[in-house]
């Protein structure tokens, strides 16, 4: 068995490709650089983290929005012990709050751990993480804008 | 709906044992047993076993009938695993109580067990991201003790909570745990001292703004308990301890998801009202409790939502001492999560342990004066909370 094989079951990442996920098309948004999520066009419900299913009115219809280019830093902490296999520290885990009232929790990356502050506007940064069996894989960090 | 009875109960050690997750329910399994002659491994008709990461470092899929194997119990009416992440035991308890109180079922043994110090110390916390919402959260790496430093950074921001206060939950848990020869740290007492908060406040840092001491310790370790009608009780103890209040509540899943403002957590607010309410007592009744302090800013926390003490005023109420011996409530007697170890599916059942001791008047060095009423809570995350109220006696 490849290690990549192995990764499918084993590893901490997402499984983001066509044969894998229904929600592949969030994956290839993130890699052409547009964080988006999943809306429901029953109830009109936007929500995070993305489904295939409306967890509000449970309609099957949904669609990709974008969200808000930027948003704001709730809390933060900086890990430097208890780190899982496969991470470096310092990790900078940010809750970060956007204006469409999403909530989203993820590092923030290019950012020096002491500039930090809590109510900091941060963007996207999309970050390539260990390709599986499918292909290359993605996953959405954020930077102090 | 029958009264239910906690009739029997025991620990192992816990630590970095050289034991298989299977030997460590055989050795609790067996402590529960001998605390009640009267109860035989031939009478349990019912067997839940509690454990969350079974799977990833026991190692066994599907244990449950392993261990009642184990333990010479052959289930004929129930027999189960459950999981609720670090809620696991408290969980277990809660199942067997239904099925007793139903009328199903006379008699139900809870074990709870974890075998968590694997030879691969960052395997251990890639566990714990893997049980956190593994697709969106937990592959970031982000993990309790990350999640819990930035409740910890929100409730120091609104409230003034100082990193001493903090301090000061850890100081009086390995304090309580000086007289718990199971504690994960008992032994590390008797060869460098007792834990200092000069230690704790210099401890290395895992996420600002918590240490090292500010975290509960993984370890290997199991606790089992026996449940009994009201009925069958009678012929097996004259101490009994009665569940007479539950709550549970899953707010959300994913961190995400939880209430925007995390120095508040209304979900547990929501779940103690319940189980006062069903309990029909005050939160000023409870004499101890066994509360998840998984990290020292928990127990401040809980304190307050459990009604102790005002709204942010859980920094002062364990600095004053208000949640010692001689103070409102005794929190966590035992030592807690911080002192004794966090072996997730049988904390639950290990604090049941200690409130069965408290309330019989047998927890020796560590016995609360006059206990009558104990309140026991767990947590699987911010909005995801177990709580179980215990009374002594025939009532």
């Amino acid at each position: 068995m490849s290690q990549k094989e192995y990764s499918y079951a084993m590893d901490i990442y997402p499984q983001e490709h066509g044969e894998e996920t229904r929600l592949w098309s969030f994956f290839d948004n993130l890699k052409q650089g547009k964080l988006t999520t999943t809306k429901c066009n029953k109830c009109g419900h936007i929500f995070w983290p993305p489904e295939v299913v409306c967890p509000q009115c449970l309609s099957d219809d949904l669609e990709y929005v974008d969200m808000p280019k930027r948003g704001r830093i709730y809390a933060f902490t900086v890990q430097v012990g208890a780190i899982p296999s496969g991470f470096e520290p310092p990790l900078v885990h940010a809750i970060i709050d956007f204006e469409n009232g999403i909530r989203i929790i993820s590092p923030l990356v290019d950012t020096k751990p002491e500039e930090v502050k809590v109510g900091d506007e941060v963007e996207l940064k999309v970050v390539s993480i260990p390709p599986d069996s499918h292909g290359d894989r993605v996953l959405f960090f954020f930077k102090k804008v | 709906m029958r009264k239910v009875v906690l009739v029997a109960g025991g620990v192992n050690k816990w630590g970095r044992r050289a034991a298989t997750f299977r030997q460590l329910v055989a050795e609790a399994g067996k402590a529960c047993f001998d605390s009640n002659p009267n109860i035989s491994n031939k009478d349990v008709q019912g067997f839940i076993l509690s454990t969350a990461y079974a799977e990833r470092t026991g190692v066994q899929i599907h244990p449950a009938p392993f261990m009642a194997q184990t333990l010479g119990i052959h289930p004929t009416k129930l027999y189960q695993r459950v999981e609720n992440q670090c809620g696991s035991g408290t969980t277990a308890i809660r199942t067997a109580w239904w099925a007793i109180a139903s009328g199903y079922i006379d008699m139900v043994m809870c074990v709870g067990a974890e075998k968590l110090l694997i030879p691969s110390h960052s395997e251990i916390f890639f566990n714990a991201s893997a049980a956190c919402d593994k697709e969106w959260e937990g592959c970031f790496g982000v993990n309790p003790p990350s999640l819990f430093a930035m409740a910890a950074q929100a409730h120091m921001r609104k409230y003034g909570t100082t990193e001493e206060q903090l301090a000061l939950v850890a100081l009086k848990n390995h304090t309580h745990a000086l007289k718990t020869p199971y504690a994960h740290h008992y032994e590390s007492y008797q060869k460098r001292g007792k834990v200092t908060l000069e230690t704790i406040m210099k401890s290395k840092p895992i996420a600002y703004p918590l240490k090292l001491f500010d975290c509960c310790t993984n370890t290997d370790g199991a606790a089992a308990c026996i449940l009994a009608s009201e009925e069958k009780a009678k012929e097996l103890t004259d101490k009994p301890v009665y569940l007479i209040g539950t709550s549970q509540i899953c707010a959300h899943g994913s961190w995400t998801l939880a209430h925007k403002d995390w120095s508040e957590w209304p979900p547990l607010r929501m779940a103690a009202k319940q189980a006062y309410e069903m309990a029909g007592i005050k939160p000023e009744e409870v004499d101890l409790a066994e509360v998840h302090d998984c990290f020292t800013i928990s127990e401040i926390i809980e304190t307050e939502e459990f009604g102790w003490c005002k709204k942010g005023e859980g920094g002062k109420f364990v600095e004053e001492g208000l949640s010692d011996y001689g103070g409102k409530v005794v929190v966590n007697p035992r030592g807690g999560l911080i002192a004794c170890g966090h072996p997730f599916g049988a904390t639950g059942i290990a604090q049941a342990y200690e409130i069965f001791l408290q309330l019989r008047g047998e927890a020796g060095e560590r016995q609360v004066w006059d206990a009558k009423i104990a309140l026991n809570h767990n947590l699987s995350g911010l909005g995801e909370h177990h709580i179980i109220v215990y009374k002594k006696g025939f009532d």
